[in-house]
């Protein structure tokens, strides 16, 4: 089926990805705005799923922006890509932001699926075709694996706290999210 | 002796991708990884698996906001103080930038000039030419010059060769991304026609049931391969939180044929559904979000028989 990207334009991706680590080492200051064309509107739908108002997500936009630059000295490219550091920067800025006081009110047991972002997200058309759609990808996750990934990477829970929430126990939280991450490694594989 | 199944399974490796682990406990993560092969490739595939998630979910930030957050970003390095200067020596694994190397090398040959010239000696042999002492310092001074105005000549052609080039570059991934992309996209299109080519298949027509007189989908069942698509030409918006659900009715009893998603729901794709071994009708209702075990039968929207 149509899942995966072939292999050819993924490891241009890298080459790409390796370039502009390069220049944002070098602190070319002309490497941020490649770096807004290429990420942004994958740190955006992260950060408004987990923020859930638009204008609060275009604020950690900026501030994630900031933050990578500052901190892009501390960057590993041994460790791992620079997509899944600049996403883990800007998803824990976030979650920071939802943690303050003035979001926690009443807004944490509130499941993700209700809010009018989520549903905002749910029906846009997939405009960005050259990768897996949100909607191939839920489709191949259960309702339940579903509900742990997103509490997990979207609501900021550690899976004790999934467990807590949804009154289950641990080893099954654990479980689940075990293979709802397959699942979804395996569509990129 | 770490058992690396035992490992993997307790669900370290997906707390250090989600990002909740402390720094020691991240520390021992990645030893651990680096030194059973069998953990490295789990936990990359749970990191590459989350990045996907977090892809899928891109959308596009409104209109104004690129200005916006580049403008903020440059201003904030403005205030920090010049950031180029103290952020360089913090990687010196990297091999010095090129661009570097090139100003620098047009000021090297000034140095050993003007400490020649100064020397005493020097002087006292050119006594008799003091005019031509003054005409020498002046062309060197003048060649400094213009070697100082070739380099940064030089460096600004090469500074804006790089950024051409990189452009190029970002420009031709994202080209044949896209490329990959709508070949992929043309092959499903190419799968699809050929269910509706192949004479295996028998399409039943879904009528809207008075509820939804207006109501139309299609059914194609594979008797032999079990295979089933639902193809929608027409069906009522849903309500928040509810969703169709497509059911195989054989022998009187309903089989749950799977949940159509909203694109299919909405006509703009096909989808396959369960296999399902035996039927003599197809029908659709909705249900909450991820489906029901029996059809709730005051929802039956369209059903057709075989």
């Amino acid at each position: 089926m149509l899942l995966v990207p072939a292999s050819p334009p993924d490891s241009v991706a890298l080459e790409t990805e390796l370039l502009l680590v390069q220049r944002l080492r070098d602190r070319d200051e002309g490497a941020m705005t490649i770096f807004y064309d290429k990420y942004a509107a994958a740190l955006y739908g992260v950060i408004l799923r987990i923020v859930k108002k638009e204008e609060t997500a275009e604020d950690v936009l900026q501030e994630a922006m900031v933050k990578i630059w500052h901190s892009f000295p501390s960057y590993d490219a041994g460790k791992g890509r620079l997509f899944t550091w600049v996403m883990n920067v800007s998803r824990n800025l976030a979650i920071d932001k939802i943690r303050s006081k003035q979001y926690r009110v009443g807004s944490r047991t509130q499941p993700l699926e209700d809010s009018s972002a989520a549903q905002r997200l749910a029906a846009e058309p997939s405009f960005r075709p050259e990768h897996i759609g949100l909607q191939e990808m839920t489709r191949q996750l259960n309702p339940d694996q579903r509900q742990i990934v997103d509490l997990l990477y979207f609501g900021g829970f550690t899976q004790s706290e999934v467990a807590e929430e949804l009154n289950l126990p641990l080893g099954t939280v654990k479980t689940r999210a075990r293979a709802a991450i397959k699942v979804l490694s395996k569509l990129v594989r | 002796m770490l058992d690396v199944q035992h490992y993997i399974e307790s669900g370290i490796l997906e707390e250090y991708a989600l990002g909740v682990l402390s720094a020691d406990e991240r520390a021992e993560v990645e030893r651990v990884a680096q030194q059973e092969p069998a953990v490295g490739r789990e936990l990359a595939a749970v990191i590459s698996g989350l990045d996907a998630y977090a892809e899928a979910h891109a959308l596009a930030p409104p209109a104004g906001l690129r200005e916006r957050v580049l403008e903020a970003w440059e201003n904030s390095i403005r205030e920090t103080g010049p950031p180029a200067a103290p952020a360089a020596p913090v990687t010196p694994v990297v091999p010095a930038p090129p661009v570097a190397a090139v100003p620098r090398m047009s000021v090297a040959p000034a140095e050993p000039a003007a400490p020649a010239d100064t020397e005493g000696g020097a002087v006292v042999r050119q006594l008799p030419a003091a005019a031509d002492a003054g005409r020498i310092r002046w062309l060197i001074a003048a060649s400094v010059a213009l070697l100082l105005i070739s380099g940064l000549g030089n460096y600004l052609l090469y500074s804006r060769l790089k950024e051409t080039e990189s452009s190029l570059q970002v420009a031709q991934a994202e080209q044949s991304r896209y490329a990959a992309t709508q070949q992929a996209a043309l092959n499903e299109r190419d799968q699809q026609l050929a269910i509706l080519r192949n004479q295996a298949f028998r399409s039943v027509d879904l009528k809207g049931t008075p509820k939804a007189p207006d109501a139309l989908a299609r059914v194609y069942y594979n008797a032999t391969t079990k295979a089933v698509y639902v193809d929608v030409r027409n069906l009522p918006e849903l309500p928040e939180g509810k969703q169709y659900q497509l059911w195989a009715l054989d022998n009187g009893q309903p089989v749950d044929a799977g949940m159509l998603n909203p694109a299919t729901a909405t006509g703009d794709s096909i989808q396959q559904m369960k296999n399902i071994a035996s039927a003599q009708a197809f029908a659709v209702t909705v249900e909450d979000i991820g489906g029901k075990p029996t059809p709730t039968m005051s929802t039956l929207t369209v059903v057709g028989n075989i």
